[in-house]
C-alpha cells in the first residue's frame, strides 16, 4: 500500500437490523435453530436475516424483484455508506465485492429444482441469480456505479486482498473513491459442509450468521476519519500446522505495541491466540459473537472505524483469519 | 510509489490449454488450421438438455505429479495445473525439478465454476442422507483457494492470490488487475490467468436460457443461434520491464492498456448499442496511447448470440471509424468454446500469438456476416500488418474488459 486509505462511512445489515447501532449489539442478535439438511436431528444455532427489516423501497426495485437475499444486504449497506456523500460522483466510483460462498440460496435451489424436475425444466429466471458477480451487478445498475466493479471470492482473507485492490484502483487513479462490500448469505447445506469440513467442532466454533456490511474509502487521511495504514496479505497455508508460521509472519509486519481486535473464530482460534502471546488486544471492540465470514469482516472493519472515530487517538490492528488459505491484517488508526 | 511512467508492463511467458489441445502450440496450429473441437459432453450427464455437446478438453497426463496426488485433484485443478506450469517454464521461472524458482510469487486469478462438480456431488450426497463427514475432500476442493493451494503447493511458491469473479470478463479482469498491480508498484511479477471447467450446473443454466447453439457457434453471422460452452486455461507472466530485464529473459509481448467497464443494461444481456464496451476499449486504447490505425487484431467476444456480437459490432465500429478495414477481427470461441472465467486469458495469450507469428486465427463458421463487421472479419491466412492487438470479453453481470497488447 502506497498511501494511507481513509474510511470516509460506512454501513451495515445484521441480523441485529440495520446501521452499526443494530451490528454493535451483536449480543443480542436474535438466534434461531437450523437443521442440516440430510440429518434434521442435528441443529445448529444460526443467527439470520428476518426479510421484514430491509427497506420495502429495494423489493420493489426491477433489478430487486427476483434477486438473491445477499443483493438486498448488500445493496442496503451500500446505500447506507453511500448516504453522507450525495456528491460523489459515480462515474468515479469502484466497486468490490467479497464473499466465501456468494449466492448459495439461489444455487441450491437452482440445482434442485432441475434434478427433481428433469434438466429440460431447469429455470432460466433462476440461473443467471447464481452467477458469482450477479449481486455486484444488480448494486452497480441500482446506485448507477460507472467505475471498476469486481467481484473477489475467497476465505476472509479475501477482505484484505480486496482492500489491496481498493488501494490499488485509488493509487492508479482508476477511481476517486471505492466501496468494499463483504456479504454472506445462510443456506441449511452450508451446515452439512461446515460439519464435513470439521468446523463446528467446539469449543471454538460461534454461530453463524448472515448480511453485510460496506466501507467507503478514499485516499489519503481524512480529518476525523479513520484510516488504514497499512496493508498485508498473502500468507499462505496448506496445513493447520502451517497456519501458526503464516500468522506468526503476518504479525510481525505489524508494530507488536498495536492493539488487536479479536476477530479469529473457528479452528484457527487457538493458532492466533499462540501467535497474539504478548500482544495488547483492544478492550474497547470485543470480538463479535458470530461468523459471517467475508460480512464479518466488514463488521469488524466498521467496528473498529466507529470507534477510531470517537476516540482518534487509538490505533488497531485487524487480522482477517482466513480458514483456508491465507491470513492479512490490516492496521487503522484515527485521524484528529 | 509507481512504476515510472516510461517503464512497460511485459509478458515473458504464457500457456494455454484448450480442447484443442493441451499446450499453446497444439492449440494455437489446430486453430490455425480451422478445428474446432465441439464433442459430445462425457463429463456429466445431459440428458434433458437441449444441447448436449461442447468443447471438452481431454484431461492431460501430469507425469510430474504422483499419481495419488493426481487422482485428488479436481477437474479446476487438472486445467489450471499444466497451464500454469507451462507459463512458468515459458518465461524460464520453473527450475530443473519442475519447481517455481521463486518462492514469493503473486498471483491473480480468475474462475466462475471453480470445482463445481465437487459441490454438486457433495449436495446429491446430502440428499441421500449420506455423512458429511466422509466429504470433507469435496467442499475443501470447492472452494477458489484449492486451485491456488494446488498451484502453490504442486509448483513450489507462496504469495498473494486474488481470484477476480466477474463472469464471462473475468480472465481478462485478472490480467488487467495484475497489471494494474505492477503500474501501482506494488509488485514487480505477476502469475496471473483463468480456468473454468465444463459442470452440470452451469451448462444446464446455459441450456435453460436457450443460450447454447444446437449445430455450430457463428460468430457474427446473421445467422447466429448460439454458443458453444467450453473449459480450458491459460497464464500469463507480466513483469515490470526492469524486472524482466534484470532476469534477462525475453520480452514476448507488452500488456500496454486495459479499459474495464460495467454495463448496467440488464443482468445477461448488453446494452444493445454496445456503449460500455466501446467505453472500455476507448480506455484500452487511450491508456496505451494507441490509435485506432495502429491495431491490426481483435480477438472479439464472439459468443454467437444475438444480442452479444450485435453489441460488440457496433461498439468496434464506432471505435474503429474509418479505421476498421484495417483491422482483423475474430472470434476463437467457435473453435474452442466460450470457457468463461478462462476466456479472457486464453483470448490474450491468442493476441499474443498473433503478434508473434503475425498469423490471425481465422473466423470459422460463418458464412452470412453481420454487416458491420463483414469486411473485417479474418479468413485463413489472414497475416498480421500492425503491432497491436486487442482482446475484449464481455461477461454476466455487465463486466466488460479490453486488454491492448503490443509487440516488444
Amino acid at each position: 500500500m502506497n498511501t494511507p486509505l481513509s474510511i470516509l462511512s460506512w454501513g451495515a445489515v445484521s441480523p441485529g437490523g440495520l446501521g452499526v447501532e443494530a451490528l454493535e449489539n451483536f449480543q443480542n442478535w436474535p438466534t434461531t435453530v437450523a437443521s442440516e439438511v440430510a440429518d434434521p436431528a442435528r441443529q445448529h444455532l444460526v443467527a439470520t436475516i428476518d426479510a421484514s427489516i430491509l427497506p420495502e423501497k429495494w423489493r420493489m426495485r426491477p433489478r430487486f424483484r427476483r434477486a438473491s437475499p445477499i443483493s438486498h444486504y448488500m445493496i442496503e449497506a451500500a446505500a447506507q455508506a453511500l448516504a453522507p456523500h450525495p456528491q460523489i460522483e459515480r462515474n468515479r466510483l469502484g466497486l468490490i465485492y467479497v464473499s466465501f460462498i456468494g449466492c448459495s440460496v439461489y444455487s441450491i435451489r437452482f440445482y434442485r429444482q432441475f434434478q427433481k424436475d428433469g434438466r429440460r425444466f431447469a429455470s432460466p429466471m433462476l440461473f443467471p441469480e447464481t452467477v458469482a458477480n450477479s449481486p455486484l451487478s444488480h448494486l452497480a445498475a441500482e446506485l448507477e456505479i460507472g467505475g471498476p466493479v469486481y467481484s473477489q471470492i475467497g476465505d476472509k482473507s479475501c477482505w484484505s486482498s480486496a482492500l489491496r485492490t481498493a488501494a490499488c484502483w485509488l493509487h492508479n487513479g482508476d477511481a476517486e473513491q471505492v466501496l468494499v462490500i463483504g456479504a454472506e448469505e445462510f443456506e441449511p447445506h452450508q451446515l452439512e459442509a461446515f460439519r464435513s469440513m470439521r468446523w463446528l467442532a467446539k469449543p471454538y466454533t460461534r454461530p453463524f450468521a448472515e448480511g453485510a456490511g460496506a466501507v467507503l474509502l478514499g485516499k489519503g487521511p481524512h480529518s476525523g476519519r479513520p484510516s488504514i495504514v497499512s496493508l498485508k496479505d498473502g500468507f499462505c497455508f496448506r496445513s493447520r500446522n502451517e497456519s501458526r508460521t503464516a500468522a506468526e509472519r503476518c504479525l510481525a509486519e505489524f508494530a507488536p505495541n498495536l492493539p488487536v481486535l479479536d476477530s479469529a473464530v473457528g479452528w484457527i482460534r487457538p493458532v492466533a491466540i499462540a501467535a497474539l502471546k504478548g500482544r495488547t488486544v483492544h478492550d474497547g471492540i470485543p470480538a463479535l459473537a458470530h461468523e459471517a465470514f467475508g460480512a464479518s469482516c466488514a463488521w469488524d472493519t466498521i467496528r473498529a472505524a466507529q470507534r477510531l472515530s470517537i476516540h482518534p487517538e487509538e490505533r488497531v490492528l485487524i487480522p482477517y483469519w482466513g480458514l483456508s488459505q491465507q491470513i492479512g491484517a490490516a492496521a487503522l488508526e484515527g485521524t484528529p | 510509489m509507481s512504476l515510472p511512467a516510461e517503464e512497460r508492463v511485459v509478458v515473458t511467458g504464457w500457456s494455454c490449454l484448450t480442447a484443442l489441445g493441451a499446450n499453446t502450440e497444439t492449440s494455437w496450429s489446430r486453430l490455425l488450421n480451422q478445428e474446432y473441437a465441439r464433442g459430445p459432453i462425457s463429463c456429466f450427464p445431459t440428458d434433458g438438455c437441449r444441447v448436449t455437446e461442447g468443447a471438452e478438453v481431454v484431461l492431460p497426463e501430469l507425469p510430474w505429479l504422483p499419481k495419488k496426488a493426481e487422482s485428488r485433484l479436481s477437474r479446476a485443478s487438472r486445467l489450471a495445473l499444466p497451464a500454469a506450469r507451462e507459463a512458468l517454464q515459458h518465461a524460464g521461472l520453473l527450475d530443473p525439478a519442475g519447481r517455481s524458482k521463486l518462492g514469493h510469487l503473486e498471483m491473480s486469478l480468475s474462475t466462475t465454476a471453480t470445482s463445481m462438480e465437487r459441490i454438486e456431488a457433495f449436495v446429491r450426497q446430502v440428499w441421500e442422507g449420506k455423512s458429511p463427514i466422509q466429504q470433507a475432500g469435496r467442499v475443501a476442493s470447492y472452494q477458489a483457494q484449492q486451485q491456488v493451494n494446488d498451484l502453490q503447493t504442486f509448483l513450489g511458491f507462496s504469495g498473494p492470490a486474488a481470484v477476480v469473479s466477474n463472469a464471462c470478463a473475468g480472465g481478462a479482469n485478472s490480467i488487467g488487475h495484475a497489471f494494474d498491480l505492477i503500474r501501482a508498484g506494488l509488485v514487480d511479477i505477476v502469475l496471473t490467468g483463468g480456468y473454468d471447467i465444463l459442470c452440470e450446473l452451469v451448462f444446464c443454466g446455459f441450456d435453460s436460457l436457450q443460450a447454447m447453439s444446437p449445430d455450430r457457434c457463428r460468430p457474427f453471422d446473421v445467422n447466429r443461434n448460439g454458443l458453444m460452452l467450453g473449459e480450458g486455461a491459460a497464464f500469463l507472466v507480466l513483469e515490470s520491464e526492469s524486472h524482466a530485464r534484470r532476469r534477462g529473459v525475453p520480452i514476448l509481448g507488452v500488456l500496454a492498456g486495459y479499459g474495464h467497464t460495467t454495463d448496467t443494461f440488464h443482468l445477461t444481456q448488453p446494452a444493445p448499442d454496445g456503449t460500455p464496451l466501446e467505453k472500455a476499449i476507448r480506455k484500452a486504447l487511450e491508456q496505451s496511447a494507441t490509435s485506432p490505425s495502429e491495431l491490426g487484431y481483435i480477438n472479439a467476444h464472439g459468443t454467437g448470440t444475438p444480442f452479444n456480437d450485435r453489441a460488440e459490432a457496433q461498439a468496434f465500429t464506432r471505435c474503429l471509424g474509418a479505421n476498421a478495414s484495417g483491422v482483423r477481427l475474430s472470434s476463437t470461441k467457435a473453435a474452442i468454446g466460450h470457457t468463461l472465467g478462462a476466456a479472457g486469458s486464453i483470448e490474450a495469450v491468442l493476441c499474443l500469438k498473433t503478434l508473434q507469428t503475425g498469423q490471425i486465427p481465422p473466423q470459422l463458421h460463418t458464412t452470412d456476416p453481420e454487416p458491420l463487421v463483414a469486411n473485417m472479419l479474418a479468413r485463413p491466412g489472414a497475416l498480421l500488418e500492425k503491432n497491436a492487438a486487442l482482446s475484449v470479453n464481455l461477461g454476466f453481470g455487465g463486466s466488460n474488459a479490453a486488454l491492448l497488447f503490443k509487440t516488444p
